[in-house]
């Protein structure tokens, strides 16, 4: 277990320093930022010192060494646009984004895993068919697109839920977040289910598969010929076994929802991080940037290292040592 | 669960939802764009002077065609070739009852250089050498080199009072600790990229609001823009969408606003003698610049049909431009008349200029500064290969295209240009005077276009404190530089808001600032 750490963390370094070149050099290629925001009728003295004062004159290994010495020292720099430390910033969002995916994924899961389960135990019912078809729609459909339908339906026509933005904030176990109160419930159900349709049609399609291929399966028949119930043998054996594949894509899209979560944030107007990063994209807001992407590369080290974890629990053939 | 339940349930969250709305004095905005900082010294950055312009003060206002009202100063003038004498407004006081002087307006113009950002503010004090307190009323500005446009600059320069100290920056303001002004607001809380809310503040020097409280929700996404204002969680929204402007036009429940904005499209033809981007002429690269000759940058104008750009391609949201600046601005000369569209004679000065079969040309635009700007970008790339030429029309982001615009790669682009100020010098000195950073005039002059009678003309004109003459000499520049078709005006860009029908009246300013002390409810009773 340790050793598996230990490696875990040496990979995750490397790639995080990998990230942050690659990061740094494309944000480099795309030009100077000054040139983005600088107000037109700025002399070029003006412009000449704000480069200069930004350290933009300087080569870009320059750069690069200045911003990895900031960050040895804990300083991830400060926002051009807002003139704020990034971390402040980005975690200032980050309870907006955690609550909206949360929720969503949890209505994904609780309502995707069933009914594939149920898809692929009864493979040729009308209903699984009509499940299978709905999931297709699920992941096929562009989610602006579905997030305006439910706009338009729900709070434009009628009128039962508001069309954007985040909720009033309560407290939960010491906890800022809109999901201690009504209001907040009401904000954020219709960007939820926006995000999870996606999610769910992905979860539904993984379930069914694994469900087929398992209930041919010899121990389904040996349980069955035991006489086991079949809830028994749904629930106790055959999901255990098909969750290898469910676990994994779960945390990929917990990560990327988290951290891309932008469309739906945008068409629900939701206080995020992921307008925040689109917004510091467009402004070119260097120092926001190359660090949100470098917290992303974190996030997903430390997703992946759970699903590690959470596989050796679910198959006691996996061995985290990593030898053999 | 039952479905009596669930739909209980979700109207039950719903009225929880909806109750904050319904106060009569409240206003709430849809806008596009918000503030980056409550310091108001932060950044030029238009949506920032706009929210901020609630809670400070400016000592020169403008009113909704950019023309210099009284603001915090109640009278300027020059009274020696560099000094300017602001009266100040007597009687006002901050936000937190200090009364308001003219050591407040020396410590705001000093305080720029030490904290603001990337969008510098040290644009509007390039002319101040040095501020002179004469008395708690009177203050004198000493500028460097004669500096007719000081009060323009000055619309956009707010006054925080002198007693919050130096050393305060943008974590002061945001938190509202610093946030104290003399504006119709006092701030009440923000969220970088969420709410600005803002409450009444009685005592202002105009006189009560009618609003006690304002909330600017910061929406930038269109589609959620009018979905807010369509279900109601809005009163008025900006930057309505061409493609939501027409059912919106024939929806009784909405109220649409439309005006000129002060942003127009030019296009930008480079005279320099290597182009950027080559040129062809059947297939091959040609050593000269087609566009250097007056005849064949003459034909690209008259080959370009403005009623169509805007009535076909603008969905009639746009006014044909002649001129770099909307009507009425100081300095737009009534000697252009309208731009004709005359597609024969273009073809005509093209074979006069040696090009009859035309050439193939390189054309970039940007794609989403403004409304239309892609889709007129194509419109022209079409109207000129009627013309004969083969156009590559390209539209780019703003944030590819602005760096390779400043570094002069295109060899004929299109952007927006707004005049800010409402008066020549601000586009003129930017952007079709010589480059010459020394004088500091011509930064975005990406064509290489340089004609010594134009920046003797506008020179002269920046050197005059008269203002009748002044306005002659910027007149005439305006004629000198489309003469020479040194950039080609296409279309002004109109902007919409959209409000509930018959509960508000606004007049929509053409600098497209929305001011809730400008817009006024509807009594229903």
């Amino acid at each position: 277990m340790f050793g598996f750490i230990i490696s875990r963390l040496l990979q995750a370094i490397v790639v995080i320093f990998a990230m942050s070149i690659i990061v740094f050099v494309g944000v480099y290629a795309i030009g100077n930022p000054i040139d983005v925001m600088i107000d037109p009728a700025a002399t070029a003295e003006i412009r000449d010192n704000l480069i200069r004062q930004y350290g933009l004159d300087q080569p870009l290994w320059r750069q690069y060494l200045s911003f990895i010495g900031n960050v040895a020292q804990g300083d991830l720099g400060r926002s051009m646009v807002y003139n704020t430390s990034v971390t402040g910033l980005v975690f200032s969002r980050l309870p907006a984004t955690l609550e909206l995916v949360l929720v969503a994924i949890g209505i994904a899961t609780l309502i995707g895993i069933p009914a594939g389960l149920y898809a692929g135990y009864r493979p040729n019912s009308f209903s699984a068919k009509a499940i299978m078809a709905l999931s297709i729609l699920g992941f096929s459909v562009p989610t602006f697109w579905i997030g305006m339908l439910l706009i338009m339906g729900f709070a434009v026509h009628l009128g039962w839920l508001p069309s954007g933005g985040r909720g009033d904030e309560g407290r939960f176990l010491g906890i800022s977040t809109s999901l201690a109160t009504a209001n907040g419930w009401s904000h954020v159900i219709l960007p939820a289910i926006n995000l999870s349709l996606f999610k769910m049609g992905l979860m539904i399609r993984l379930t069914r598969a694994g469900m087929v291929e398992a209930m041919q399966t010899d121990y389904v028949k040996f349980a069955r010929a035991q006489g086991l119930p079949d809830r028994q043998i749904v629930f106790q054996h055959v999901l255990r076994n098909i969750s290898i594949p469910v676990v994994t894509v779960f945390g990929l899209e917990l990560g990327s929802t988290l951290a891309f979560a932008v469309v739906t944030e945008s068409v629900f107007n939701w206080p995020g991080v992921g307008k925040l990063i689109i917004d510091s994209i467009l402004q070119l807001d260097r120092p926001v940037m190359v660090t949100y992407l470098i917290l992303v590369v974190i996030l997903f080290v430390i997703i992946n290292f759970t699903i590690d974890v959470v596989y050796a629990r679910l198959d006691p053939r996996v061995r985290l040592g990593g030898t053999k | 669960m039952p479905k009596s339940a669930l739909r209980t349930g979700i109207a039950v969250i719903a009225l929880l939802a909806a109750a904050p709305a319904a106060f009569s004095q409240d206003l709430t905005l849809g806008l596009r764009a918000g503030p980056d900082s409550i310091d108001p010294h932060w950044s030029t950055l238009g949506s920032q002077a706009e929210a901020l312009r609630h809670i400070f003060d400016t000592l020169v206002d403008a009113d909704d065609t950019l023309q210099l009202q009284p603001g915090l100063a109640v009278s300027w003038e020059p009274i020696e070739e560099t000094v300017w004498e602001f009266k100040l407004r007597e009687g006002v006081t901050f936000h937190d009852g200090t009364p308001f002087t003219a050591e407040d307006v020396k410590f705001s113009i000093e305080r720029i250089p030490g904290v603001t950002g990337p969008m510098s503010m040290t644009l509007y004090t390039k002319y101040v050498d040095t501020v002179e307190v004469i008395d708690d009323y009177t203050v004198h500005v000493h500028t460097r080199g004669i500096a007719p446009a000081l009060p323009n600059d000055f619309t956009r320069m707010f006054i925080v009072p002198s007693e919050i100290g130096e050393g305060v920056g943008n974590e002061e303001f945001n938190s509202g600790e610093a946030a104290i002004g003399t504006g119709p607001y006092r701030f009440v809380s923000w969220q970088p990229k969420g709410d600005l809310v803002l409450e009444r503040y009685e005592d202002h020097w105009r006189g009560e609001t009618p609003w006690e409280r304002v909330v600017r929700k910061e929406i930038p996404d269109d589609a959620a823009r009018v979905a807010a204002l369509r279900s109601g969680a809005v009163d008025l929204i900006n930057y309505v969408p061409a493609s939501d402007f027409m059912s919106m036009d024939n929806n009784p429940q909405i109220d649409t606003f439309t005006a000129d904005s002060v942003y127009i499209l030019n296009v930008q033809p480079s005279v320099k003698d290597e182009v950027p981007q080559p040129i062809r002429v059947n297939g091959r690269v040609i050593d000269e610049n087609p566009l250097q000759d007056l005849r064949v940058r003459k034909a690209l104008d008259l080959a370009i049909n403005r009623d169509v750009l805007v009535n076909v391609v603008l969905e009639g949201l746009g006014t044909p431009a002649n001129q770099l600046m909307p009507e009425g601005f100081f300095g737009y000369t009534d000697e252009i008349g309208e731009k004709e569209y005359d597609i024969d004679q273009a073809r005509e000065l093209l074979t006069d200029a040696g090009y009859p079969d035309g050439f193939e040309i390189d054309f970039t635009c940007t794609n989403n500064r403004v409304p239309g700007d892609a889709v007129i970008c194509e419109a022209l790339a079409q109207m000129w290969s009627r013309l004969g030429l083969k156009v590559n029309a390209q539209a780019l982001d703003g944030t590819v295209f602005f760096p390779a615009a400043a570094n002069e790669e295109y060899t004929m682009a299109m952007s927006a240009w707004g005049t800010l100020t409402g008066e020549a010098a601000y586009t003129y000195g930017a952007m079709v005077h010589s480059k010459d950073p020394e004088k500091g005039f011509g930064n975005f002059n990406r064509t290489g276009y340089s004609n010594p009678e134009f920046d003797d003309v506008f020179v002269a004109g920046t050197q005059t404190l008269d203002v009748d003459e002044r306005r002659a000499l910027y007149e005439e520049a305006s004629r000198i530089a489309m003469e020479d078709r040194a950039l080609i005006p296409t279309v002004i860009l109109q902007t919409v808001w959209a409000g509930k029908a018959d509960t508000l009246t606004f007049t929509p300013r053409v600098d497209q600032e929305t001011r809730a002390y400008e817009i006024h409810p509807v009594d229903a009773e």
